[in-house]
């Protein structure tokens, strides 16, 4: 007797989770509106007649260096609640259309299922920080401009154009790290709940506790196991050679936590009613 | 050995499509299924039927793998739910609980990812697949409209066209005419009748009791998370109140003559029911002799509406001791003494 398939061939799975992630109006707004931080940015950086100190002050005359601090900017909330709000619609909102039946009933394994939604938001993540990181780029060479296409690293170095645009995409892997810990995490709560609601004010309600949390000075032992206090380490990539410290340990702390999440997500599909 | 004797011997030895054990669902303090013990064979047209609240779509749930029970087991075309669900599943669909789909989709966008997820269709059959669902639905010429727009009808179409996807051993439909205009349920009556032909089990729930009636082979009847009755509707009828309703004007003298040769009638327009005692044949002789004017003798078979009534509302037996609904060949029967209605093989483990 042949052996018949138990299971639809993965990658199909995974075509039709990303058709449907794009097909998402919500999606496609989320990304254009990403689209437009670096630009805010740049026409902010150039209409100013002072510029400040800081990763925004940097960016004048300096293009390459936008496409960083956008990102960095945008990790402080944005992109955490764009991916959440993915997270949300996987599980959270599936089971709320009752399609999440559907998915199960064809069938598709439970486990398999969070594989294939943990994807999905992955997929979020990549597209939202690609968009950022490339329009950031463009914006930076057309609107702001640089000497010859170089990188002024904040050690005062200069950069090549391909050395500069490497630190740009060291920023941007760094990144999407960590927003695929916040998703993980954001799929645990989704995966507890109906209502996607729910899974966006835990992740908003989180990283604000966790801003909170760091603030506080008899607090600082906390610090190492918060996901939010490494966010700030995008900066390193600029300097002149790459500072490693930050961007590792965080990127540690975000495998931990996306771990934690994926593995809560994982024992709780097992057991959810559909 | 002819073709004939090797199919049927085929059907035989089918395992059941669909058999719960003991299966039993508490939430918190509430009990949604209590100990239910059925078994569907294969090919049949099981009609589920009870109030709302009486466990049918728990139980559904339970048999599909989609809710853990509290305690039983079930199996699904043979296989263990939810151990080797994934064998199963691939050749059984279901409407559970209304359609599910996402509203920003067309309705052939949203089958289509249903389809993508179907163990059983090549990549290639897909769009395929999805067209000719659409279309024994009826819903070819709304498919590309987003699913947002349809009326409750077009959607309870849709998630009926996800069901039928692939050629399936067993369908599961969960209220199917909800929502439906009668040209829509007489498409689902058409669609169940279509799948019974072709060899499927289907599994119908429903409240809508002459859709039962009408395309069932066998019916469940579920009240408080018990089963009340199962078995082949045509002998549940048969068994229901049974009784033999003798229409005469000489109400008095028909009553003394029967409880003269030691039956129990009752008096009832337009004449009397006799509900136990000697044969038919040998009644109609006693009245006919003691003098009565027979007009007419029918068997009573109750509706299924009526035998609902009385299960459901634990009225069996309310006159004349406890009779037992059963089905021939020691199915399970019931019995009402007492207010609580106590089930004979179902419900033994609540």
């Amino acid at each position: 007797m042949m052996l018949e398939r138990t299971a639809a061939p993965l990658p199909r799975l995974l075509a039709a989770e990303v058709r449907w992630v794009f097909r998402r109006p919500r999606t496609l707004i989320t990304l254009g509106l990403f689209a437009l931080i670096p630009i805010l940015i740049a026409v902010g950086v150039v209409v100013a007649d002072r510029n400040g100190p800081g990763l925004v002050g940097a960016v004048a005359g300096n293009g390459l260096v936008l496409p960083v601090a956008a990102m960095t900017v945008a990790l402080a909330l944005l992109l955490p609640l764009a991916v959440a709000m993915s997270a949300a619609d996987a599980l959270a909102g599936e089971a709320a259309h009752g399609t999440l039946r559907g998915l199960l009933l064809a069938p598709v394994s439970r486990l398999r299922l969070v594989g294939v939604k943990a994807f999905g938001v992955l997929v979020v993540a990549v597209s939202a920080v690609l968009v950022i990181a490339v329009v950031g780029v463009l914006a930076g060479i057309v609107v702001v401009g640089s000497a010859d296409g170089q990188m002024v690293t904040l050690s005062g170095t200069t950069l090549g154009f391909g050395a500069g645009i490497a630190r740009v995409a060291l920023v941007a892997v760094w990144a999407v790290g960590q927003l695929a810990a916040v998703g993980a995490v954001a799929l645990a709560v989704s995966a507890l709940t109906e209502h996607p609601l729910v899974v966006l004010a835990a992740v908003l309600g989180g990283i604000i506790t966790f801003g909170v949390l760091s603030a506080i000075p008899a607090l600082d032992w906390l610090q190492p196991w918060l996901l939010t206090s490494g966010w700030s380490a995008g900066v390193d990539a600029l300097r002149d050679p790459v500072v490693l410290t930050a961007l590792g340990s965080s990127t540690l702390r975000a495998l931990c936590y996306a771990a934690i999440g994926l593995g809560f997500t994982v024992w709780r599909m097992q057991r959810r009613d559909a | 050995m002819t073709a004939w004797t090797v199919r049927e011997a085929a059907v035989v030895t089918a395992p059941p499509a669909a058999r719960a054990v003991g299966l039993r669902k508490v939430y918190g303090r509430t009990v949604a299924v209590d100990g239910i013990d059925l078994e569907v064979p294969a090919g049949a047209v099981l009609g589920m039927l009870g109030p709302n609240g009486s466990g049918k779509t728990t139980l559904i749930r339970m048999l599909l793998g989609l809710t853990r029970p509290t305690a039983g087991s079930a199996e699904l075309l043979g296989e263990s739910v939810p151990g080797a669900l994934a064998k199963a599943l691939p050749h059984v669909g279901a409407l559970v609980e209304g359609p599910g789909f996402h509203p920003f989709l067309s309705g052939r966008e949203n089958l289509r990812r249903l389809a993508a997820a179907e163990p059983l269709l090549a990549s290639g059959e897909i769009p395929g697949a999805v067209d000719t669902a659409l279309e024994r639905v009826g819903l070819g010429h709304a498919a590309d409209r987003r699913f947002r727009g349809y009326s409750l009808g077009m959607k309870q179409r849709l998630g009926l066209a996800g069901a039928l996807l692939v050629p399936r051993r067993l369908v599961v439909l969960d209220e199917p005419t909800n929502g439906l205009d009668p040209a829509g349920t007489r498409d689902v009556r058409t669609i169940i009748g279509e799948l019974h032909a072709a060899g499927s089990t289907v599994i119908v729930s429903s409240h809508l009791l002459a859709e039962v009636e009408a395309t069932c082979t066998h019916v469940a009847v579920l009240a408080a998370g018990s089963l009340l009755a199962v078995g082949e509707l045509a002998g549940l009828l048969d068994a229901g109140t049974g009784g033999l309703v003798v229409t005469t004007p000489d109400v008095g003298l028909a009553l003394s003559t029967l409880e003269a040769a030691g039956a129990v009638a009752t008096a009832a327009e337009p004449g009397v029911v006799v509900t136990a005692g000697p044969d038919a044949p040998e009644i109609v002789a006693l009245l006919v002799r003691a003098g009565v004017a027979v007009h007419e003798v029918h068997r009573r078979r109750p509706r299924l509406e009526e035998l609902f009534a009385q299960l459901t509302e634990g009225g069996i037996g309310t006159e004349g001791g406890s009779p037992n609904i059963g089905t021939e060949g020691g199915s399970p029967s019931i019995g009402t003494e007492g207010a609580s209605p106590s089930i004979g093989a179902a419900g033994a483990a609540g």
